[in-house]
């Protein structure tokens, strides 16, 4: 299937107003969305995005792809069951900090160990901004929010070194400091034959702090290919990794140069194994009852 | 703002696309800033980023007629990737609840940071018909701030109380 056409990004905008506050930084990441899907050019009918809870989360319904915005936390195990249910479908899956490194942080590791094709980004904005400003998994010690009114006195939890070490294939950064970054970064982890994950630093300008809003973003970000890191190097990218928090790499930390089968494509081929000896529908039930 | 253009080997017909895109930028952001008010209930601020968005699709239009009067139909060969955040305002310049002072401000701030682009680019350029455009896109940003300074003053004096007195935060979406 998988026709490839000339798409532009506004055929993948719907008509759906966002209703995120002025100024949010998920503003950048759907109009870098819809830049790498026109560069990848699948009709908007090939792709499913699923999401999660949360603001970040309402992304699908600003795109014309199919979308489903499901249960806080659960956009991964509902991504995987739709590649699997239709391998052919292009599958993007989009949260927050909060859907998918704490109440969700169970499911990355099991798709990552099965290398499922999944695009997976993550909007960081170190809050839960929907609830009103909680603290997140991805907020520094020390922040004070509504629930940490003394300052929190946990560390968090470093997305970046988290999906290296469990064995993602693909793990990137972006922010809307480089939009046209944001966007080619995306459309890497879209053509990157299996799990890829990008991680989007995306201001909550309404309960984020000033040093991570777009000036203080720029601060501290650094492109990775002019600091001519090599993101075959594993090892490398798990180093820059650690400076999460003080410093922004943008770009590829590790793209895995020989990609293993994908979890979607061993079962395929199993099905087409198994073909020969499945039984009809109408006799399935045989299969359970005693003769 | 970040660009990847090699100003020294710039061309005319190129930094005549690159203006147009700048400029296409620009009013795609005013336009998006306007949307964000209105779906904010924020009128004033929306009708102010709707001109700004009408004078930037003025001036790439006037941009882009000359690049067809000049070189036809020749294919571009800069992209929208090259350029960001020239003229347009950064994501988070937009503000629930900004008053029109503030979207002038912003609005003003954009037109510094595209006036320092121009000026920082100058020393590199080495095609003087391509000099010439960008010292004239250069002074038009000073035109530009010009204007916006002048619907600041017609402005009624600030009541000197914030906002954040009157407002609640967004509400959770
Ligand atoms: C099972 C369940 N628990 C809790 C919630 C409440 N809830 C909704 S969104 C959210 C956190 C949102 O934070 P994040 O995932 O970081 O997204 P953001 O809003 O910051 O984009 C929470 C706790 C819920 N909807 N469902
Ligand atoms: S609360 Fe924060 S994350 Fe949510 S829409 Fe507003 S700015 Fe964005
Ligand atoms: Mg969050």
């Amino acid at each position: 299937m998988s026709a490839t056409c000339e798409f532009q990004a506004k055929d993948y905008k719907s008509d759906l107003k966002p209703i995120w506050c002025p100024g949010c930084g998920d503003y950048s990441v759907v109009q870098g969305i819809y830049r790498a899907l026109a560069a990848i050019g699948r009709p908007p009918h090939e792709v499913a995005f699923i999401s999660g809870i949360g603001c970040s989360s309402r992304i699908p319904g600003y795109t014309t792809a199919y979308g489903f915005n499901t249960v806080h936390g659960r956009a991964l195990p509902i991504a995987q069951g739709i590649k699997l249910a239709n391998p052919d479908l292009l599958v993007l899956a989009a949260g927050g900090d909060g859907d998918g490194f704490s109440i969700g942080g169970g499911h990355i590791a099991h798709l990552i160990r099965r290398n499922i094709d999944i695009t997976y980004i993550v909007m960081d904005n170190q809050i839960y901004g929907l609830t009103k400003g909680q603290l997140s998994p991805t907020s520094q010690k020390g922040r004070t929010t509504c629930t940490s009114p003394y300052g929190s006195l946990e560390n968090p939890v470093n997305p970046l070194l988290y999906v290296l070490a469990y064995g993602a294939g693909f793990v990137a950064q972006a922010s809307p400091t480089d939009l046209a970054g944001m966007a080619s970064t995306i459309e890497e982890a879209i053509r990157y034959p299996g799990f890829a994950f990008v991680n989007v630093q995306s201001p909550c300008v309404t309960y984020g702090e000033e040093a991570q809003q777009i000036k203080g973003l720029k601060a501290i970000s650094e492109s990775l290919a002019a600091m001519g890191h090599d993101p075959a190097d594993r090892l490398a990218a798990m180093n820059l990794a650690q400076q999460y928090g003080q410093k922004m790499h943008l770009g590829v930390f590790y793209r895995n140069p020989e990609p293993p089968t994908t979890y979607d494509a061993l079962v395929r081929e199993r099905q087409a194994l198994l073909a020969k000896d499945a039984l009809p529908k109408e006799r399935i039930l045989d299969l359970f009852i005693k003769k | 703002m970040a660009t990847q253009i090699d100003f020294a080997r710039l061309s005319l017909m190129d930094a005549l696309d690159l203006a147009v895109l700048i400029e296409d930028e620009a009013k795609e952001r005013y336009e998006d800033f306007a949307a964000q008010m209105e779906q904010h209930r924020t009128p004033e601020a929306a009708t102010f980023f709707r001109l700004m968005a009408g004078n930037e699709a003025k001036h790439g239009q006037e941009l882009a007629d000359r690049r067809s009067q000049l070189f036809g139909g020749l294919t571009p060969t800069v992209t929208r990737a090259m350029i960001f955040d020239v003229e347009a305002p950064d994501f988070d310049e937009a503000r629930a609840f900004m008053s029109p002072r503030q979207a002038m401000k912003a609005a003003l701030a954009s037109e510094v940071k595209a006036h320092a682009f121009f000026v920082a680019a100058l020393p590199a350029l080495k095609d003087a018909k391509v000099r010439a455009l960008f010292e004239e896109l250069r002074d038009e940003e000073v035109l530009h701030q010009t204007l916006v300074k002048a619907e600041l003053a017609k402005l009624p004096p600030d009541s000197g109380l914030s906002d954040d007195d009157f407002v609640d935060e967004p509400a959770a979406q």
